[in-house]
């Protein structure tokens, strides 16, 4: 079995009477794509809140590369490898595109941070836009954007929180080819939340699926999308 | 901004600032102008407040004010030579602001600027209603002694001699704000603008950053209130007025706060404005809070956003906000 | 001599009760700090001298603020509709405008000198309370703020265009949804919110005197209450209010060096501490 960078044991988030997530637990190998899937409200995005240290968890611990890190907070999980992109496109609406990067990587405390930005941009294509102010942006080289944001630094870990969410076919395809790509190239292991079904059996290596803040069935694709009890809950039985 | 077009807009500045100082032979105009480089200034520092921070400030003039009346009662007092004293207020302004931006720059829109208004209007009232050294209402005169940085008080007080040493002090500032608007602490500073979840998550804290701003902001307008004191020998109540932070506040919106001489713009509006009108100035405050809305509404960039754009040729809608211009810093 | 402070603080208080609700209901449905509240309470009690000097102060006391309802339907029709869907700071800035505007005017119309009104006939004599001699006026003041604050409160709470004010106060688009026509709503409630600040202003004028500078002195107070009692809360803004008068009444008196500060030191306190105000955002 190949490395665990990321492990979530028995996470739960109760808000008050609310059992947002209720005993969750998630590896993710290096190297791996690992696929969530669920209904909304399923508790995908406050899984993802959990691990990267957004919300306080009422139960749970969570381990980035072997360390457990279920006491710090979500700057230092990030300086430690752990970053993620935002459901809600969040980056720096007035500067400059690569003045943000640039400005992310050095805050990561990377010693050339310069040429960590331009080799973020290139690799998301957004080096002829270097000099745009992000707010002039189009929606889909936004959303790169914000995934260049988390992309400085060189993390072990991505968590992605709907990457596809409003971008076209075409876009949503080339997003996904390029996270592909990016496993083994930048030794990067991510774990994402999305709707679309067909990226999301596509790409990944496992896949997860969540019902009313639990784990319903995990594992292969394949085996994931014959498992009845999720055809049922889920998919449709036409799937 | 370039390094390059910064030097050359402050050789340029600084070579303007001496043709009119030599050319110019009337006292009465070297003195308006005087009056409205002094108010430049100050508008620059409320303008500093709002493009760095994204908050506005309805109480600058507490500090305007306050840096008078330090001097006024360190010269007073005579604890220290004059120049020791100038050096003591404007630290002591950025200290003492710096202090109360770590407590009230968490407060979010416009809860901040009704806080800015009470604080500011609690100095007015505690100086009209003080008693002995800051003489209450009436206010107090500052006894600058007889020679100042080496120039003795008639050279330094003749009409071209105020005009050049507060010309400079503009061109000073401006150099200095646009030199370390370029440097990691003007990106941290926007960054935490933008998006302050977003800046704390990639590592920045973000209280500290916008504590300093607000402390710079009120160093510049504390200098623009030395000058003043400089060039009045006077303070009074009326320069802790909010009236007269809504004057700057002013100045700032009708110049345009993104870019950094758009306050000064703004200064220079006002006063012409209030020179033209001539009978219909003291209708002043009509016209400028008409101004003022007109702005606001058809141009939030101000006239210097309006101009910006017409230099650039670029034809974005103006009610949009930040006009749709590649950034170049 | 205890209970004539307590007394002008009551009155105080009521003045601020019925100047403050005004700013209250326009936040609540606007989202909006009216910065302008207090010009005009000004140009209101201006107004009310102008049209007591023609009439009598009994119909100025319904004129007065009736002209003001029309401005406020007017600023809430052309000014805050047209700039709902702006940044919050943009608005103030232009209430601070209209401030200005409305500074010169008073201003250039009734000069700069104080004006004094006199109260009216019927209540210009002293009353007998609890062993003092008070100002009759000044004891219709107060019963004006209780009624003002009763009012407002049964209106609030039982009246079906107060339930509508209520919900367009908390979820304007889930009101204006339901289909209640939340643009007319927010015009009247303006223009009430502003009716408020004349009647206020008028009220006032006997026993405060017109000034041009009647806006700043108590635009102060006013954000210390709104703010104190909880941005758009009427019950938080009536007790504030009430608290502010006596401790301005009591403090000029005991403490003069100390009252100026001490609503500001209030405010800044509470402002630090809860953003939102102590009673919250709700009516």
């Amino acid at each position: 079995m190949s490395e665990l960078v990321l492990q979530a044991q028995d996470v739960a988030i109760h808000y008050g009477g609310v059992k947002a997530v209720d005993g969750v637990s998630l590896t993710l190998e290096r190297g791996q794509i690992h696929g969530l899937i669920g209904p909304n409200g399923a508790g995908k995005s406050t899984v993802i809140d959990a691990i990267t240290g957004r919300t306080r968890l009422t139960r749970g611990r969570v381990h980035l590369g072997g360390q457990d890190v279920t006491a710090l907070g979500p700057t230092e999980r990030r300086m430690r490898g752990l970053s993620r992109s935002f459901q809600r496109t969040s980056i720096f609406g007035q500067m400059a595109v690569r003045k943000q990067v640039e400005l992310a990587s050095h805050k990561m405390g990377v010693a050339d941070s310069e040429a960590d930005a331009d080799a973020v941009l290139k690799e998301l294509r957004l080096t002829p836009l270097a000099d745009v102010t992000a707010e002039s942006l189009g929606y889909g080289e936004q959303r790169r954007l914000d995934l260049a944001l988390a992309l400085v630094g060189r993390p072990s870990v991505l968590l992605l929180d709907e990457p596809m969410a409003g971008l076209s076919v075409k876009e949503s395809l080339d997003l996904a080819e390029h996270l592909k790509a990016l496993t083994s190239r930048w030794d990067v292991s991510v774990l994402l939340v999305e709707h679309d079904m067909d990226v999301v059996f596509g790409i990944s290596d496992v896949v997860t699926v969540f019902e009313l803040g639990r784990v319903i069935a995990s594992g292969a694709p394949a085996a994931v999308r014959a498992n009845p009890r999720v055809r049922e809950a889920y998919l449709g039985s036409a799937a | 901004m370039s390094i390059q077009s910064i030097s050359l807009g402050t050789v340029g500045a600084l070579a303007l600032g001496a043709a009119v100082a030599a050319f110019v032979n009337s006292g009465t105009v070297l003195s308006l102008l005087t009056q409205a480089i002094i108010y430049a200034v100050f508008a620059i520092g409320v303008g500093l407040l709002l493009r760095q921070n994204g908050m506005v400030s309805f109480g600058h003039a507490l500090f305007f004010g306050s840096s008078g009346y330090a001097m006024g009662i360190l010269l007073q007092l005579r604890l220290m030579p004059a120049e020791a004293a100038i050096a003591v207020t404007l630290a002591g302004m950025a200290v003492m602001a710096f202090v109360i931006g770590l407590v009230i720059v968490r407060v979010p829109g416009v809860a901040f600027g009704m806080l800015t208004l009470a604080i500011g209007q609690m100095f007015y009232l505690t100086a009209s209603r003080s008693r002995g050294l800051m003489g209450g209402a009436d206010g107090m005169n500052i006894d600058w002694p007889a020679t100042l940085f080496g120039v003795s008080q008639s050279q330094l007080h003749k009409p071209a001699t105020l005009f050049l040493v507060c010309w400079i002090t503009l061109v000073v500032v401006m150099l200095l704000l646009a030199l370390l608007l370029r440097s990691r602490f003007g990106s941290v500073t926007e960054a935490v603008r933008d998006n302050e979840e977003r800046a704390r998550f990639i590592g920045i804290r973000t209280l500290v950053p916008r504590a300093a701003v607000y402390a710079l902001s009120a160093a510049v307008t504390g200098l623009a209130g030395l000058l003043s004191a400089l060039n009045t020998g006077f303070v009074s109540p009326e320069n802790l007025h909010w009236s007269l932070s809504g004057v700057a506040l002013m100045m700032v919106v009708v110049g345009g706060y993104k870019a950094l001489w758009g306050p000064a713009l703004g200064a220079v509006v006002y006063f012409l404005a209030k020179d033209i009108l001539g009978d219909y100035a003291t209708h002043w405050m009509a016209i400028f809070g008409i101004a003022l809305i007109t702005v606001i509404v058809f141009s939030p960039t101000g006239t210097a956003g309006a101009l910006a754009r017409l230099v650039k040729g670029k034809k974005a809608a103006p009610a949009a906000g930040a006009p749709r211009v590649a950034a170049r810093h | 001599m205890l209970g004539i402070n307590l007394f002008n603080g009551l009155v105080y208080g009521a003045l601020l009760i019925v100047m403050c609700s005004g700013l209250a209901l326009i936040y609540g449905l606007r989202r909006v700090v009216n910065f302008a509240h207090g010009s005009l309470y000004m140009l209101g009690a201006y107004l009310g001298y102008s049209i007591a000097l023609q009439t009598n102060f009994w119909v100025a006391l319904v004129a007065a603020p009736a002209v003001m309802l029309a401005l406020g339907v007017l600023l809430d029709r052309y000014g805050f509709r047209l700039l709902q869907d702006r940044d919050p700071l943009t608005v103030v800035l232009v209430t601070f405008g209209l401030l200005l505007v409305i500074e010169d005017f008073v201003q250039t119309v009734w000069g700069k000198s104080n004006l004094s009104v006199p109260a009216p006939a019927a209540l210009n004599m002293s009353v007998d309370l609890l062993g003092a001699p008070v100002p009759a006026y000044r004891l219709a003041v107060i019963a004006v703020g209780a009624l003002v604050a009763l009012g407002l409160s049964l209106w609030l709470r039982h009246s079906k265009v107060g339930l509508f004010v209520r919900a367009a106060s908390t979820d304007p688009t889930t009101t204006a949804m339901q289909g209640v026509n939340t643009d007319a709503l927010s015009a009247g409630v303006v223009g009430l919110g502003t009716a408020l600040a004349a009647l206020a202003g008028v009220v006032a004028a006997p026993f405060l005197s017109l000034s041009p500078s009647m806006s700043s002195d108590v635009i102060i107070d006013s954000f210390v209450v709104v703010v104190v009692g909880g941005l758009g809360s009427l019950a938080g803004a009536f007790i504030a209010a009430m608290v502010l008068g006596m401790v301005q009444a009591l403090g000029a008196v005991y403490l003069p060096d100390l009252s100026a500060v001490l609503p500001f030191v209030i405010m800044v306190a509470i402002l630090i501490w809860k953003p939102a105000g102590f009673a919250g955002s709700r009516t």
